[in-house]
């Protein structure tokens, strides 16, 4: 089997580390792309901490090496290197548009939850009263968690917003530009400092997972 | 929350984000899973609990992947 753990651009020298059970960092250049990869003589039959840890940490040792990095979802071996060529050599396109996409930017999470429960200030309205308050309140947690992201997507080349696990006021993920990093920290601790009822769950800097595949139409472009 | 159970949280919280991009995100280049998820515990608990910010849990995360004086 052959492990990837992602194509990378400008990258010098393969970081001194062993891969996915304990195997060698091999370097491909597939339809002028460079890939990461590590092969291994057995099945690989299933997913450990350990082999989470591997591979995360060449990710990010190959993005601390390179001008950028398109980390590979862990889980997808191949089994012949004719697979991996083909497989590279369909996508050539939309990994090129990837890794520039990527390319000088990192990935900052963000989770945002309303500390405490509120008040229900809704009994014993009718029902009609009863269904505006809530969706007055659902328009004012919009607007808000709209006001919070809005000046961090500003920061950042690209951003994606999720629906989010009940409760969460905002969950989104953003590709930073590195020399934006400071600006978003400050930024995030004005929030925090502006809103104690809210709990900041900001993760980060990551290699850019969640913008390395090609969905770039659904993420939202910033300036 | 006592400083043990803080970092005891921001652990498990990086921890499963980390987890969450490795098997969830990335780019994909083949349509077929070929490895199954074993023995990955995504404990994602108190949440609400935590307040952090980037400097703490990239700390965090820089002495998980790279622990200082660690023996093998």
């Amino acid at each position: 089997m052959i492990h990837l753990y992602g194509l990378v651009q400008g990258l010098d020298d393969l970081p001194d580390l062993r891969g996915v059970d304990g195997a060698a960092l091999e370097r491909r250049r597939i339809a002028g792309l460079d890939v990461v990869v590590s092969r291994s003589t057995r099945e690989l039959g299933e997913v450990t901490h350990d082999a989470i840890l591997v591979h995360a940490n060449v990710v990010e040792e190959l993005m601390s090496r390179s001008r950028a990095v398109l980390p590979a979802q862990f889980g997808r071996a191949f089994t012949s290197e004719e697979q991996l060529t083909e497989a590279v050599q369909t996508k050539a396109t939309a990994l090129e548009r990837g890794l520039t996409r990527v390319r000088g930017c990192v990935e900052l999470g963000l989770r945002v939850l309303e500390r405490g429960s509120r008040t229900d200030e809704s009994t014993g309205l009718s029902g009609s009263d009863y269904m505006r308050t809530r969706l007055a309140e659902a328009t004012e947690r919009d607007r808000f968690s709209q006001e919070l992201h809005g000046p961090l997507a500003a920061l950042s080349r690209t951003s994606t917003r999720f629906g989010g696990a009940s409760g969460d006021l905002l969950q989104a993920v953003y590709l930073v530009p590195e020399e934006q990093i400071e600006a978003f920290r400050e930024h995030m601790n004005r929030i925090e400092g502006a809103h104690p009822e809210l709990t900041m769950v900001c993760t980060g800097p990551w290699p850019p997972y969640t913008f390395a595949d090609d969905r770039e139409e659904s993420h939202e472009r910033s300036a | 929350m006592s400083p043990r159970d803080e970092h005891e949280l921001k652990y498990q919280v990086t921890l499963v984000e980390l987890v969450d991009r490795v098997l969830n995100k990335g780019v994909v280049l083949t349509g077929d899973i070929t490895l199954s998820v074993a023995n990955v515990d995504l404990v994602y608990v108190g949440l609400r609990l935590l307040l952090s910010s980037v400097a703490t849990l990239e700390e965090q995360r820089d002495r998980e992947l790279h622990p200082v004086g660690a023996q093998p």
